[in-house]
């Protein structure tokens, strides 16, 4: 034992020795932690009722992430009483299968919207993004009033299709050839609408018992 | 988790934790050449400064022990190492179902009366509306407001001013929740040309003796013929459809000229959403027992 200085000396005295050895015991808990989740990803299949976006809703859909709603919002509801009650039934990882990218999150300066479709009518949600303040005074939410006058993209509606197929979406040949008319005099409006009244309406049914909806 | 993800972790838990516990424990013992001064013989700036040898202070030894005597028992008690579950058996699905049923016991009396009694019953009990209440501010205030008193922008009605589209029963308010409801004002703007609509616009002021044109009103009362199918001949309304009285000073989406014309040129959807899903049955019977409570005391 008392001979182990010279090992302590080799490393104190070699730089590169001592990153390479601390590179390695730090890489050792990513490992540990990332490889299997990373793995484990690849391997989640779609939950019962979750389906490919339609097109109108996977416009809709871009421009979320485009104006960058997930900033403020999350869509993950976590499996804490606070959030299933408030919320509805925690969020499964089947149901974000086809989220490219993933909206989960626990940082909010808004509500949470993995289940906010259908929570509100169509009306309020055109009109809460026109002018959040006009129906929840106390919002400081952005206002988003130019989608209203802001015609959705048509030209690359059925590339963005393709590309989602090639990485494991369900889209068959008639859904992409039908894409283009289902956006025709749509503006971004009517997408992002389409969007969140989707939210979270097919969530599988074995989570439904899981959620209270007591106070 | 498969078995070899689960081998995978706990073989680099247990090297991880080896190696350092190895080092931890040797790193202590092993003696470092010292010269006749108490120094290692290092020195710096010509000799002025030299490095001494001290043993590791006794509070960083022992935080390091706490350290490694928490990260074990934290593996041996709580899911962590591999597919092992922990000898708690914890789950963040099992906390939710205990913090749930602990919420529930607690709530049970108040529950177990509100889901018998009617809502005006319910109505008179301070513990129910204070829930109720909450309830409301949470699912409800998005649309009708903090407190109930409607928005004209997404025509939803005030609730407390004692003026009901489909009915003040507490069994109609409870209805209303959990079925959701759906007002069609059809568009007339193909039926109608611009004057027809001004006129009617001016004639459905006049029922409630708003500031009007007489003589546009009067031209325009033989158009409220088609309108009296729903909002009766006198303009009354009718709570089956949910049509709006037209002759009192409660409107939905606004009640000067211009929004009365729109509404007849360009229609009107209400859409109150169905919260039979989202709220339990016990949920939706104490708001509306709020909402009752609300549009009495109101009145009164």
């Amino acid at each position: 034992m008392a001979g182990g200085y010279k090992y302590f000396e080799a490393i104190e005295k070699h730089a590169g020795l001592l990153g390479i050895l601390t590179a390695i015991m730090v890489s050792i808990g990513g490992l540990a932690e990332i490889t299997p989740l990373f793995m484990a990803a690849n391997t989640v299949k779609a939950a019962d009722g979750i389906k490919p976006y339609d097109p109108l809703r996977l416009a809709g859909k871009d421009i979320y992430v485009r104006e960058g709603c997930h900033l403020c919002h999350s869509q993950m509801v976590r499996a804490l009483r606070a959030e299933t009650e408030r919320y509805g039934p925690y969020s499964v990882a089947g149901e974000s299968v086809y989220d490219r990218p993933f909206q989960w999150g626990s940082k909010r300066t808004g509500p949470d919207l993995a289940r906010v479709g259908g929570k509100y009518s169509d009306e309020w949600q055109r009109v809460h993004l026109i002018d959040p303040r006009s129906v929840v005074p106390d919002s400081n939410m952005p206002a988003y009033a130019w989608l209203s006058n802001a015609m959705l993209d048509v030209a690359d509606i059925q590339a963005r299709m393709r590309v989602l197929r090639t990485l494991g979406d369900p889209y068959s040949d008639e859904d992409i050839a039908g894409a283009k008319s289902a956006l025709e005099g749509k503006t971004e409006m009517d997408a992002m609408v389409a969007y969140l009244q989707g939210l979270g309406v097919n969530r599988p049914a074995e989570s439904a018992t899981a959620g209270g909806a007591a106070p | 988790m498969t078995p070899f993800w689960s081998a995978w972790i706990m073989f680099l838990v247990v090297l991880n934790l080896g190696i350092t516990l190895f080092l931890f424990l040797w790193g202590q013992r092993v003696a470092i050449p010292t010269l006749a001064d108490g120094t290692s013989g290092h020195v710096w700036a010509h000799g002025v400064l030299k490095e001494g040898i001290r043993k590791l202070p006794l509070w960083w030894v022992l935080i390091s022990l706490a350290m490694f005597i928490t990260g074990f028992t934290y593996l041996a008690l709580y899911p962590g190492f591999g597919s092992f579950k922990g000898m708690l058996g914890w789950t963040a699905h099992g906390e939710l179902a205990t913090d749930l049923a602990a919420n529930r016991s607690k709530l049970d009396p108040l529950l177990q009366r509100v889901a018998v009694q009617p809502v005006e019953t319910i109505a008179r009990d301070a513990e129910a509306t204070l829930v109720g209440q909450r309830l409301f501010i949470d699912n409800c205030a998005a649309c009708h407001g903090n407190e109930g008193h409607g928005n004209h922008l997404v025509g939803a009605p005030n609730l407390i001013d004692g003026d009901w589209l489909y009915g003040g029963s507490g069994d109609a308010i409870l209805a209303s929740i959990q079925d959701g409801r759906m007002g069609v004002m059809p568009p007339m703007g193909a039926s109608f040309d611009a004057a027809t609509v001004d006129n009617l616009a001016n004639y459905v002021l006049s029922l409630s003796g708003a500031d009007h044109w007489p003589s546009k009103a009067a031209a325009g009362q033989a158009s409220f013929a088609l309108c009296a199918a729903c909002h009766g001949p006198t303009g009354t309304g009718n709570q089956a459809l949910g049509a709006p009285d037209l002759t009192d000073h409660v409107w939905l989406y606004g009640g000067d000229n211009a929004a009365i014309e729109r509404t007849i040129r360009d229609g009107r959807s209400g859409v109150m959403p169905a919260w039979r899903t989202r709220l339990s049955d016990t949920d939706a019977r104490m708001i509306a027992a709020w909402v009752y409570e609300q549009s009495r005391s109101q009145a009164r």
